[in-house]
């Protein structure tokens, strides 16, 4: 969500912590900050509202409440002015229990106008299209407490009657954006309440979701309906889902906002309306079938140091509450705390201890390794792929993952990132391309002959399976691990009690990676007679130090063999560059250079 | 030719592996294994991720055509389901400490850090008094045995459903922050689905990337070589 710093600061009197400080505040105390970008003399916060606070956090309010807590400053009151309200004949009426609460007011008379230039542009710098006052002001408010808000063009209904029912098959509504949408009796709609004429009970919104064209509010409207509602969560989620509309309204919703909020929201709303707008304002109607019970939840000072392995003061836990803004009640070290209505993710004293370390900070934890009094034991599963492993590693294969996802099988993903829809039957044919891949680069490996092998898990109807494969260019073999353990590993393997590892020898810690190129190798074999009493080493010094950087890698001995007092020494050596392709003709010229080299000897002979 | 050339190359993954469960099973932890192929229950719903609830977005998650039971699985955390019930059925009960190592797999569009399928290192201990300073000590001390003592660890919040609190946990490695993985104390929901008792138990559980520690330890540019069958990826 895109918060505004200047947006935010409105909320306090004293100056707020520079835009970096503020982001690393919210980051180690609240939601991770994605980005922070300039927009005029304005910081745009780009925060990850976490799932469990996205109903009461995905404004700026909601923002403004976290930082007041992390910097333990003091939000500023929102002052209302007073207006008087005539009576209404406003009728609403819930006909689904999706709607859990409906609250409306008719404001008459409002001059649809551009928006100020301040309501303008707090929008435009959270990226907000402004299309005028009224539209604007509904946007802002939501984007301020998070709050959705719709208002309705009162002179396009046939009446003063709001119904909120479920769709019906054959139904269909013209969204705000001109789509057409197929209604049906999972769908929950905001209806016009009048009968009798044909337009009567048309509906003019989706609940939750998106508006109609019907009641748009548009240039020539002079009377509104401002909607504050509160609908259940799946229900807009699974209808935001179903036809493929997501508004920053499904957003807040599908989170399950409070009803308690509609409140403060409407009053809002009213008092900017009055101020940007103008008009009378009617008496608000609100429909709350079932009023929210304020939670109660108990924890202790002592719950709260066992489960953080901290030790906190009551003290300190006692200032969590208060920048909280909590009501609680503490008897020797136990606090009964009266959990906020617009705070539904509070359910239990777990997820106080999760608000106290958060405020309080999560370095005071100080890391200690756990002793507990149990015998592990060995997991059989994982001990046999070990001992798979390793026996086919000393036989002198090479380990390879493939793919588990594959063109063809018995097991098939509903939809994928990718065009392999299906999950692999066998570790076969991935060790077959795999093969191929790696005799191409037979001599940049510096291996006589491939042979690789894999453990995985491959897949058939309604089961999968543990499978061992593997092979060089002649033959793949797969076999399930229980069998290749069973025939290939002498039994009194399994008397071990501990896993058998191949030993990483002292240099673990500095290994790196290296990278290789994108572009083509070329390798070159030379042998040269060398007296046997001679060591190899001295010529493959003089073949690296004559090679140039193309060289990539050590060359490599892959044949040698002795023979009336002088031996054969093979080597390989391979050529290849970073940045471009070689040409044979330069390498042939390094070629030359080395054999130059070795001629030089006169006890040395190039084969 | 010497004894060392004819030996095959191990994956990085595995060594990451096999190094992570040998640091691991020396502080008394268990490996405990799982399938892929998971039912919904063992994914999600004994995870506290309730259906058609926005958490279950944020995993991208592979369905099984004709089966509306299968997942492939999402995470390891299944895997502590399965051994806690299966402890319970057996008539076992805490303290317990497990390790899965394992294959998991996200619908998501591919690039350098990320894979269709990948290895997480799910650790879960349950006890009577095992908290947050544990599982700081534990991360600590599994990071810095395997990068280098020269590591540093911090907490940030974060929210998983399955655990409360939740967090997200960095390594300062050669000087810089990186983003390793998340954790937190189980949430008493998952203990409770899995007939443990969650007044007097409570612990830690943790999920981090191993494709992630692979290419910050051997200093890795890019995954995706990782499962394209290149021996060129197998340096160690």
């Amino acid at each position: 969500m895109k918060v505004s710093y200047n947006w935010l600061q409105n909320y306090f009197e004293e100056r707020l912590p520079d835009p970096e400080k503020l982001a690393d505040g919210i980051i180690f105390h609240s939601f991770e900050v994605e980005s922070l970008e300039k927009v005029g003399d304005d910081v745009i916060f780009d925060i990850k509202v976490l799932p469990d606070r996205a109903h009461d956090c995905l404004s700026h309010w909601g923002i403004a409440k976290e930082v007041k807590a992390i910097f333990n400053l003091k939000l500023k009151e929102k002052e209302y002015k007073n207006f008087k309200s005539v009576s209404t004949n406003l009728n609403i009426k819930i006909e689904s229990e999706k709607c859990f609460r409906y609250m409306g007011r008719i404001i008459r008379n409002i001059k649809i106008e551009k928006s100020p230039d301040w309501l303008k542009n707090r929008l435009e710098t959270i990226g907000q299209k402004s299309i005028n006052n009224i539209v604007d002001t509904a946007n802002f408010v939501m984007f301020d407490l998070g709050q959705p808000i719709h208002c309705f063009d009162l002179d396009k209904l046939e009446s003063e009657k709001i119904i909120i029912r479920n769709g019906k098959t054959g139904e269909r509504i013209t969204t705000l954006d001109k789509k057409e949408i197929n209604l049906d009796e999972s769908i929950l709609v905001i209806a016009d309440g009048s009968t009798g004429s044909p337009q009567a009970n048309e509906v003019l919104a989706i609940a939750g979701i998106k508006g109609g064209m019907k009641a748009e509010v548009d240039n020539n409207t002079k009377n509104i309906i401002i909607e504050v509602a509160n609908f259940d969560a799946v229900s807009i989620r699974k209808t935001s889902k179903k036809i493929g509309i997501l508004t920053d309204a499904v957003k807040r919703y599908e989170n399950e906002i409070s009803p308690e909020l509609c409140f403060q929201v409407m009053n809002e709303i009213t008092n900017l309306i009055l101020d940007i707008a103008g008009g009378n304002i009617e008496e608000i109607v609100d429909i709350y079938p079932k009023k929210l019970k304020q939670n109660t939840v108990f924890v202790s000072v002592e719950y709260i140091n066992k489960r953080l392995g901290t030790y906190f003061l009551k003290e300190e836990i006692e200032s969590v509450w208060e920048k909280l803004g909590f009501e609680y009640e503490e008897e020797n070290g136990e606090f009964k705390i009266l959990v906020p209505l617009l705070r539904i993710d509070i359910t239990g004293p777990h997820d106080l201890a999760e608000d106290v370390i958060k405020i309080l900070g999560y370095e005071r934890i100080e890391g200690k390794l756990p002793k507990i009094e149990w015998s592990p034991k060995m997991n059989e599963k994982f001990y046999n792929i070990s001992v798979a492993r390793n026996k086919l590693l000393n036989d002198g294969y090479s380990e390879v993952m493939t793919y588990s996802f594959r063109n063809g099988g018995n097991v098939e993903v509903l939809a994928s990132a990718s065009d392999k829809n299906f999950l692999r039957i066998n570790l076969t044919d991935g060790l077959e391309e795999s093969l191929k891949l790696n005799q191409l680069n037979a001599p940049f490996l510096g291996m006589k002959e491939i042979k690789i092998f894999e453990i995985g898990t491959v897949f058939d109807k309604n089961k999968e399976m543990m499978h061992v494969a593997y092979g060089d260019n002649k033959n793949i073999v797969e076999t399930s691990l229980e069998n290749f353990v069973s025939e290939k590993i002498p039994t009194d393997y399994f008397d071990k009690k501990v896993l058998p590892f191949i030993d990483l020898g002292q240099n673990f810690e500095e290994q790196k990676f290296k990278p290789w190129s994108i572009y083509p190798f070329i390798s070159r074999d030379i042998a040269v007679w060398i007296r046997e009493e001679e060591s190899s080493e001295t010529l493959k010094k003089l073949l690296i130090e004559n090679a140039t950087e193309l060289l990539v890698k050590e060359p490599f001995l892959f044949d040698s063999f002795t023979k009336e007092g002088k031996t054969s020494y093979a080597f390989r050596l391979v050529f290849q560059s970073f940045v471009r392709t070689l040409k044979d003709e330069e390498i042939n010229e390094i070629m030359a250079k080395i054999s130059h080299k070795i001629s030089e000897n006169s006890s040395w002979q190039i084969r | 030719m010497s004894e060392e050339s004819k030996k095959g190359k191990e994956h990085p993954l595995s060594i990451i592996i096999n190094e992570a469960v040998k640091i691991f099973t020396e502080l008394g932890f268990e490996v405990a294994t799982g399938p892929e192929l998971e039912d919904i229950w063992h994914n999600f719903d004994a995870l506290n991720i309730p259906k058609d609830h926005p958490a279950r977005d944020m995993q991208d998650t592979f369905f099984i055509k004709g089966e509306t039971d299968k997942v492939l699985r999402t995470h390891t955390s299944s895997v502590q389901i399965r051994y806690m019930e299966n402890l319970v059925k057996s008539g076992g009960k805490p303290p317990f400490a497990i390790i899965a190592p394992g294959k998991c797999f996200r619908n998501e569009a591919t690039d350098a850090t990320h894979e269709m399928q990948f290895y997480q290192i799910e650790g879960l201990m349950i006890g009577e008094d095992i908290d947050m300073a544990h599982l700081k000590g534990t991360l600590s001390y599994f990071y810095k045995k395997i990068l280098g003592s020269d590591v540093d660890l911090r907490f940030r919040p974060s929210f998983f459903p399955f655990t409360e609190p939740s967090i997200e946990f960095d390594l300062k490695f050669n000087g810089k922050w990186l983003e390793m993985g998340g954790a937190g104390m189980v949430h008493p929901n998952v203990l409770k689905n899995c007939g443990i008792d969650p007044i007097k138990y409570q612990g830690f559980a943790f999920g981090p990337g191993l494709e992630r520690l692979m290419v910050i330890k051997y200093g890795m540019p890019d995954i995706r070589p990782a499962y394209q069958g290149d021996l060129r990826f197998n340096q160690f």
